[in-house]
């Protein structure tokens, strides 16, 4: 003990816990654990293991992938289908986005907030339903389009584009806005030199973002006919042929690792801009190929404006909107409905609670590190690898193999999910943490702590927040996607909207979706909440 | 430099102050020469007597370091990370550990009822202070100090200058700090080293300067 | 104002103008104006209603999907040839896309289920079944079981309730729809398995989760069990229980806009086309098929279908 503190100790002063932090972790803990209790978890069997040999047939058949030249020369042109739907639908979503971020920026409402709520409960409806479902209901009214597929992609992300748009907005420090205001410029021009020039890094580093996941998106999109690698996967699927299955996951996993490579390098640039005036290459590249790649979508889709104000498809939108109004409000489809929407949170929950805690604890594996030996570095690539698979299997398919090995029941899906997401989350996690700041780690370590502890002291405090937030958004979107995995015995909203649009009924269908909108709202206001108290 | 040597490194922004105390700590490579702490070159060492010859050596950055969403007891305790295991320091986040000591260190910065604050919440200054509390608990032999007293009022800046020249003295070593105040400088330290362009352009004991000639390194003209 | 501040704004920039631009945002307005107008005055002949548009068909993916849509060029090029008409395959994936399409009018002709068939003639007044198989009339699905259960086959439905059970796709004949109805009749609840019925969504896929032991029993297509057991491909954990008695199944089925567009004898030329076909001159689309010939068919053959739809919800 050095004689420096050799002095009466005064009085510590209480501790004093923040109670609504606590209280937001005891709430989430609980409904985990309800999540846990209702999968059967600690109740009875889970596990089939009379499936593993037909789960092994799915995993060992990723070793030797289809080859055949015939079924290579159509995965290379449904690559190219792929690739103009995820142009096209990204791109379009981008620029509704910046549209729908200026309607719904708290900068343009400033004190009226009733108008701004209003804007925000007219964009949940497009972003509350999944790309599937818009595409499925895009189908009913524009028929065998590509605007179809396009629209299934820009609609959903477009909205989802707008509130983080209006987010960035809102955070960027404010000071050079209220200066504009206070020399009496007008609100147009205050963020056109106030805000937006603050802003442009993070909005193109979204933007590129978004147009990686419509990648993933577009694929979902042939599983239900907008043509492309998912539609090749989901024919293979259908009979099976895991060896076919598996050569267009690969090729849909190269085509992601592309567009996050260049989607990482377009992020590093807006985030540490070269010095010097003029434009930087890297990104006004960036820029100039996604505007010619969407000029060749254009062309290759044969996509056109006339389409979409057709008298056919004004029509047949008369048609689904008469067959679907009004709303089927009968009792036993409400309470089927209710109990649906109870499953579908419960396996979101166990799925984000899987994922979160898989990406959180091979973050520290998954970011590349600056300085490491040739095993960390082998070791992180194949657990990058790993995740890439992970995220390039579309949920179905992973509801179909993992339900060889677990017992009908909330758990497959769940874990299907959980399993995707853990792919995605755990990529966005790894990011987090090669973007955290470093400084406080490394000066740990040159005070002589050891590696683990200067993680713990260094990097994860400043870590927790933005994994809560990111954990957060993927519940949302882990909502929407339990409609991909609920057909089999899963259970959730997604049976009710399967079992509604196979046999047509319209009013059940408008009921349905109502429902998982609703869903979908309450999810976001509540991690608002969660993330606003953990701030 | 001798032990209970004090030294200021004066010199204007982008002299090279930062440099030469990272060089010190290890967290900057030389590009030319060589360093030698403790009587070793720390760029030879690996693992865990790296480790050791860091825990002798510490430093207050000028960013400071301090993760915001840690209580300021975790941040103080951080400083004693070298001589824990990583599952005590993991328990520490919950129970935190010899808080005794913690809450005298941050007395000795004049902190102490902040004990259970987020660092984040603490001013400039307040933070300052406490990554002063997590040196004091470090005990390094050698103590690094670049610009420790930026934030703080001329009164603090004396104490804070007083404890580290203290804390270095007891345990034998030195300190080294870069400062921008040419009366703290001759105040608290015994030698003076002046950078310009990262060369060392001057090298004398405190008591032949004055402020007035120290002054001609912040192009400052009378 | 001056010129270059109008001309910035949009507005007519005065004559005065010492330059006019090369370019001036009015014409690029004009220009961009009649681009629409001609676009949206071509969209009041969309694509359906144009006489020239090929005669573009489609298939339910059930049976062997990926053989059928990747070898669609066979059909649709002995199809073209064979009526001397533009024929496009348009590859569709879920059932009711199917459906939808056919009454949108994006599929004129489709290779439907009895029930998907049914569900299309009722969205889509004015189409006309056009063939159906041999094996169509006559159709039957098998219920299969997993050898843990240690039932032997047998004619009586009766234990199967107490088993977990998957149905294949939700709007599948032969996989939902005519098994749910044959278990109705034998008095047990199609909906009451334990846990609920699952929807593997294709019959390979019943077999494989039938075979894993998630699920212990199953039904699927007569057709994809023969055609599995022939080439072995059955995990000797699944043996067949029963099998259903006959029902009408798979057909061709046209939309009204075809007829309109290529003539009123296109149903008795496709009908004709396709009863004509022989295993010595067309083996490739018939053993696309799975058939040996095609016959024809009429809307009365799915009245049962129909009937039975309805009374389990299926059809509204």
């Amino acid at each position: 003990m050095t004689t420096l503190l050799d002095r009466p100790v005064p009085v510590a002063p209480p501790l004093v816990r923040d109670r609504r932090r606590w209280a937001w972790a005891l709430g989430a803990l609980a409904l985990v654990g309800w999540a846990l209790a209702a999968s059967g978890l600690f109740s009875g069997a889970v596990l089939n293991p009379g499936g593993v040999a037909q789960f092994g047939r799915f995993a060992s058949a990723a070793l030797r992938p289809e080859l055949a030249p015939e079924f290579l020369a159509v995965v290379g042109e449904s690559v190219l289908v792929t690739v103009a739907y995820a142009v096209l639908g990204g791109g379009l979503a981008v620029l509704l986005g910046a549209a729908g971020a200026l309607a719904v920026a708290r900068t343009t409402w400033g004190r009226r907030r009733a108008g701004r709520l209003v804007v925000r409960g007219v964009l949940a409806v497009p972003r509350g339903l999944h790309e599937a479902v818009w595409g499925l209901l895009l189908l009913n009214v524009l028929g065998l389009d590509p605007w179809v597929g396009v629209l299934a992609i820009a609609l959903p992300y477009g909205a989802v584009t707008a509130t983080v748009f209006a987010g960035i907005l809102d955070e960027v420090p404010r000071g050079g806005f209220d200066a504009l205001l206070a020399a009496g410029a007008g609100r147009g021009t205050a963020t056109l030199y106030g805000l937006l020039p603050q802003a442009t890094g993070s909005l193109l580093s979204y933007a590129f973002y978004r147009l990686e996941c419509a990648v993933r998106s577009a694929v979902v999109l042939g599983l239900i006919g907008a043509g492309g690698l998912g539609y090749q996967l989901s024919l293979s699927f259908t009979s099976l042929r895991w060896e076919q299955v598996w050569t267009t996951v690969y090729a849909l996993a190269v085509l992601c690792l592309a567009a996050e490579a260049a989607g990482r390098a377009v992020r590093r640039r807006a985030a540490d801009p070269r010095a010097g005036a003029g434009r930087d290459p890297v990104l006004a590249g960036a820029v100039w190929a996604v505007l010619v790649l969407a000029g060749w979508a254009v062309w290759f889709l044969a996509l056109s404006p006339a389409t979409l104000v057709s008298a056919r498809a004004r029509e047949q939108l008369g048609h689904v909107l008469s067959a679907a109004w009004p709303p089927a409000t009968d009792r036993d489809l409400l309470a089927a409905v209710l109990a649906a929407a109870v499953d579908t949170v419960l396996m979101s929950v166990l799925a984000i609670a899987f994922a979160a805690f898989g990406a959180v604890a091979l973050a520290g594996l998954v970011a590349r590190p600056r300085s490491a030996g040739p095993v960390r570095r082998i070791a992180g690539g194949a657990v990058r690898t790993a995740l890439l698979l992970l995220r390039a299997v579309p949920p179905p398919v992973w509801a179909l193999v993992l339900l060889f090995v677990l017992l009908p029941g909330v758990l497959p899906g769940a874990l299907a999910l959980g399993v995707y997401t853990l792919g995605v989350l755990g990529r966005l996690v790894g990011e987090a943490v090669e973007e955290s700041d470093q400084r406080p780690r490394e000066a740990l370590r040159a005070a002589g702590a050891p590696p683990a502890a200067a993680w713990l002291y260094g990097t994860v405090p400043s870590l927790a927040g933005p994994v809560v937030a990111l954990a957060c958004y993927r519940w949302e979107v882990a909502i929407r996607d339990t409609v991909l995995v609920g057909l089999l015995g899963a259970g959730g909203i997604g049976v009710l909207l399967s079992a509604s649009t196979a046999s047509f009924d319209w009013p059940a269908v408008a009921t349905v979706l109502a429902a998982i909108v609703l869903l979908g709202l309450a999810v976001d206001l509540l991690s608002e909440r969660a993330r606003a108290a953990l701030r | 430099m001798t032990a209970g040597e004090r030294v200021a490194v004066v010199g204007a922004s982008g002299a090279g102050k930062s440099t030469l105390l990272g060089v010190l700590d290890g967290t900057v490579a030389p590009t030319a020469g060589t360093v030698e702490v403790h009587g070793s070159d720390p760029t030879t060492l690996r693992g865990r007597e790296l480790r050791r010859l860091r825990a002798r050596t510490g430093t207050v950055r000028q960013q400071l370091d301090l993760p915001g969403p840690l209580r300021v007891v975790h941040n103080v305790n951080a400083g004693r990370l070298g001589s824990w295991s990583a599952a005590r320091a993991a328990w520490s986040l919950l129970r935190p550990q010899g808080a005794a000591e913690v809450l005298a260190a941050l007395d000795r910065v004049g902190l102490a009822d902040r004990l259970h604050e987020r660092t984040d919440r603490l001013s400039g200054g307040q933070r300052q202070r406490v990554a002063v509390a997590r040196l004091l608990l470090q005990r390094p032999e050698l103590v690094l100090a670049d610009e420790p007293a930026s934030a703080l009022d001329p009164a603090l800046a004396d104490v804070v200058l007083t404890l580290l020249g203290a804390l270095a003295a007891e345990q034998g070593g030195a300190l080294v700090a870069a400062l921008h105040d040419p009366a703290l400088a001759l105040r608290h330290c015994d030698r003076v080293v002046g950078l310009e362009h990262g060369r060392v352009v001057m090298d004398a004991p405190a008591a032949s300067l004055t402020v007035t000639s120290l002054e001609g390194f912040y192009g400052v003209t009378r | 104002m001056s010129a270059l501040r109008a001309a910035r704004s949009g507005g007519p920039a005065p004559s005065t103008s010492p330059l006019p631009p090369p370019f001036s945002r009015r014409a690029l307005l004009a220009g961009t104006g009649l681009a629409l107008a001609a676009a949206l005055a071509g969209c009041g002949s969309s694509a359906a209603e144009d006489r020239a548009a090929p005669l573009r068909i489609g298939a339910i993916p059930d049976q062997d999907p990926e053989v059928l849509q990747r070898l669609h060029g066979t059909l649709a090029g002995s199809l073209a040839a064979g009526l001397d008409l533009e024929v496009e395959y348009r590859p569709v994936t879920d059932y009711a896309a199917a459906v939808s399409l056919f009454r949108t009018g994006d599929l004129d002709l489709v290779w439907f289920g009895g029930l998907t068939g049914v569900q299309a003639r009722l969205q889509t007044p004015g189409a006309v079944p056009i063939a159906q198989r041999d094996i169509d009339e006559d159709f039957h699905s098998v219920f299969v079981v997993n050898t843990a259960t240690g039932l032997a086959p047998s004619d009586d439905l009766g234990p199967l309730a107490g088993l977990r059970f998957t149905y294949g796709s939700e709007t599948s004949t032969s996989g939902r729809l005519m098994p749910a109805w044959f278990l109705r009749e034998a008095g047990i609840d199609p909906q009451g398995f334990p846990g609920g019925p699952g929807f593997s969504g294709s019959h390979d896929a019943t077999l494989a989760l039938v075979a894993s032991g998630t699920y212990e029993a199953g039904v699927l297509n007569e057709q994809v069990w023969s055609a599995r057991s022939e080439a072995g491909d059955v995990d000797p954990a699944v043996v067949a229980y029963t099998r259903t008695p006959a029902y009408h199944d798979y057909h061709w089925l046209l939309g009204p806009r075809a007829v309109e567009r290529l003539g009123e004898d296109l149903p008795r030329r496709l009908t004709d086309w396709f009863t004509g076909l022989s295993p010595e001159d067309d083996a490739e689309v018939l053993e696309l098929f799975g058939a040996q010939s095609f016959i024809p068919t009429e809307a009365a053959n799915y009245a049962q279908i129909e009937q039975i739809g309805r009374d389990l919800g299926l059809i509204r």
